[in-house]
């Protein structure tokens, strides 16, 4: 009876942990080793034909379109991420006072980000659609005439650009919210006796105490861009042209409308490199984040 | 007065930033709500003749039954056992005299697998299923969104878990519990309230999930509601009071749970790194 307590009481961490780690290990490690192979084998029609060798990567680098996804997908997180921080933290400096009505607030304004993706898309799509949609009638009461936000490239770029901040502004208020919240309060008050404007005391106390907090979001906010696909699925499907085919949209097509496994798979392990490094960067930062242990 | 007048530009900001973010919204369900002419009629901000034929319309002509069923058994049978996989990994990690090493490690592996863009996986995912006959299967979908929630799992239950006293769970001990029993009549019912959000987080990531089974699907057999909305588009003519009416179902069952767990959104969200 003894004994049998004793054993299981050391082996029961490992017992517990193993399915959960075997679970775990057939969605990651198992589908990438599985994608790596795939990047240097030859598909036709969607089987497995031969050894490629790295062609399948020489190929995806020669890709003019790969590479303008690529760069599209750049343009679109940086943008994205840098006027979700600012508007995440304005919101969140509003709210961070004796409100009426606090919690109602914060409801609202992260509602948008509880909604699934495709939702979201469709939302923005009854706004920017040409026939039915209130986008255009409202730019016309500006005196902007005729401009059709998915029918050319730079308004449609802009329109998923908006469409990423309505969505995704929420969370950076959020967490920047939260951060703010557990500042301590006595060097602000100090600041401020000693008569420091508020924009001093933004400056040189709030915003270093804030950064910890600031590089999580931005990290966390920028690996989830990257990955940007259901919105513009429902939205553009990447048109018009190509003005906003993100990454993860033509790697899709690759594979699932060209059946392109092997290039696909090339280009998907060229971005987990990119995003690996990225990752890196972010546990790095998680850990030394407050409130972790 | 001089406090009064401050405020005004703060309370002028708030209401900017909230008719921005739920304008959509009032926008979809009105336009859910017109019939077919009135969509096209105009811009009224309020249907004059409301009517629920879109909503009907869903479920008589776009298969919004069985995709709904679909939703929810998947969402239901990937959520308990993501749970019954993490919930003991998460405890063994945090109460056991595990070593710090493994710890730190399976944590890190564990955060790897949640920042991974689902884009990274489908096609993997996709041969790897196909191989096994489960494409197009509910089963697939679930033992996909398991291994994926479990992760998940494992980091929001593990800062539950760390906040209960180790004091309370040494006394079951002494009592003459064992780990597994202190875990159920001890730790469990502490860690109710994070176990509750832990869950409504899964439910909220599964069923909100579009990238994966939009490749893993191709027939309302397994198509999920995500996916529904999407078939509603990309035909030649957009029903946009099926689509608008399609994406309130698609987000009211969500935005009520995200209610409920509100209190915890940055800790779901950041994983526990900020609370």
């Amino acid at each position: 009876m003894v004994r049998g307590r004793r054993a299981s009481f050391a082996a029961g961490p490992y017992v517990l942990l193993l399915p959960a780690a075997v679970a775990l290990a057939a969605v990651s490690i198992y589908p990438l080793a599985y994608g790596v192979v795939a990047s240097v084998r030859h598909y036709r029609y969607g089987l497995d034909v031969a050894y490629a060798g790295i062609t399948n990567y020489v190929q995806v680098l020669q890709d003019d379109t790969f590479i303008t996804a690529l760069e599209t997908t750049a343009k679109y997180v940086a943008l994205c991420v840098v006027i979700e921080t600012l508007l995440g933290l304005g919101l969140a400096m509003l709210v961070n006072r004796q409100l009426r009505g606090a919690s109602l607030w914060r409801i609202g304004i992260i509602l948008p980000m509880t909604v699934a993706p495709v939702v979201v898309g469709v939302m923005w799509r009854l706004i920017y659609a040409s026939d039915i949609g209130i986008a255009d009638p409202v730019m016309g009461l500006f005196g902007i005439h005729d401009v059709h936000v998915l029918g050319s490239d730079t308004t449609a770029f802009l329109g998923v650009v908006l469409l990423d901040v309505w969505e995704w502004t929420p969370l950076m208020f959020l967490i920047l919210l939260a951060g703010l919240q557990t500042l301590p309060q006595e060097p602000l008050e100090a600041a401020v006796i000693d008569g420091a404007s508020a924009i001093r005391v933004f400056f040189d106390h709030v915003l270093p105490m804030l950064r910890p907090v600031l590089f999580v979001a931005i990290v966390l906010r920028t690996i989830d861009a990257i990955g940007t696909f259901d919105q513009i699925y429902v939205l553009t499907r990447g048109g018009p042209g190509v003005s906003t085919q993100l990454f993860s949209i033509y790697a899709y097509n690759t594979a699932f409308l060209f059946t392109q496994y092997g290039q696909a798979m090339a280009m998907v392990v060229i971005l987990l490199a990119i995003v690996l490094v990225l990752a890196a960067i972010a546990i790095r930062l998680v850990r030394l984040g407050p409130g972790t242990r | 007065m001089r406090a009064g007048l401050r405020g005004v530009p703060v309370y002028a900001g708030l209401v900017a930033a909230e008719v921005f973010a739920l304008f959509p919204f009032w926008w979809m369900i009105t336009t859910s709500l017109k019939h077919q002419v009135e969509i096209f009629s105009g811009l009224e901000l309020l249907p004059t003749a409301p009517t629920l034929d879109n909503f009907f319309a869903l479920f008589e002509t776009y298969n919004f039954g069985p995709f709904l069923f679909n939703s929810v058994t998947v969402v239901v049978f990937s959520v308990l056992l993501s749970l019954l996989l993490g919930t003991p990994a998460a405890y063994a990690l945090t109460k056991l005299p595990t070593e710090g090493w493994l710890q730190k490690q399976a944590l890190i592996v564990v955060l790897l697998v949640r920042m991974l863009p689902a884009i990274l996986l489908v096609i993997p995912f996709y041969i790897v299923l196909a191989n096994f006959q489960l494409l197009n299967t509910r089963i697939g979908l679930i033992l996909l969104y398991t291994g994926l929630n479990t992760g998940f799992v494992i980091w929001l239950m593990q800062s539950f878990l760390a906040e209960i006293p180790r004091d309370i769970e040494e006394a079951a001990l002494v009592d003459g519990d064992t780990r597994l029993t202190a875990l159920w009549r001890i730790v469990l019912p502490l860690a109710a309230p994070g176990l509750a959000a832990t869950s409504i987080f899964s439910v909220i990531n599964i069923y909100n999930d579009f990238l994966i089974a939009l490749t893993m699907t191709s027939t309302p057999e397994a198509q999920t509601i995500p996916v529904g909305v999407s078939t509603l588009i990309g035909k030649i003519q957009i029903q946009w009071g099926p689509m608008a009416a399609a994406g309130v179902v698609g987000a009211l069952p969500i935005v009520v749970f995200a209610l409920l767990v509100q209190r915890h959104f940055v800790r779901g969200l950041t994983l526990g790194a900020v609370k």
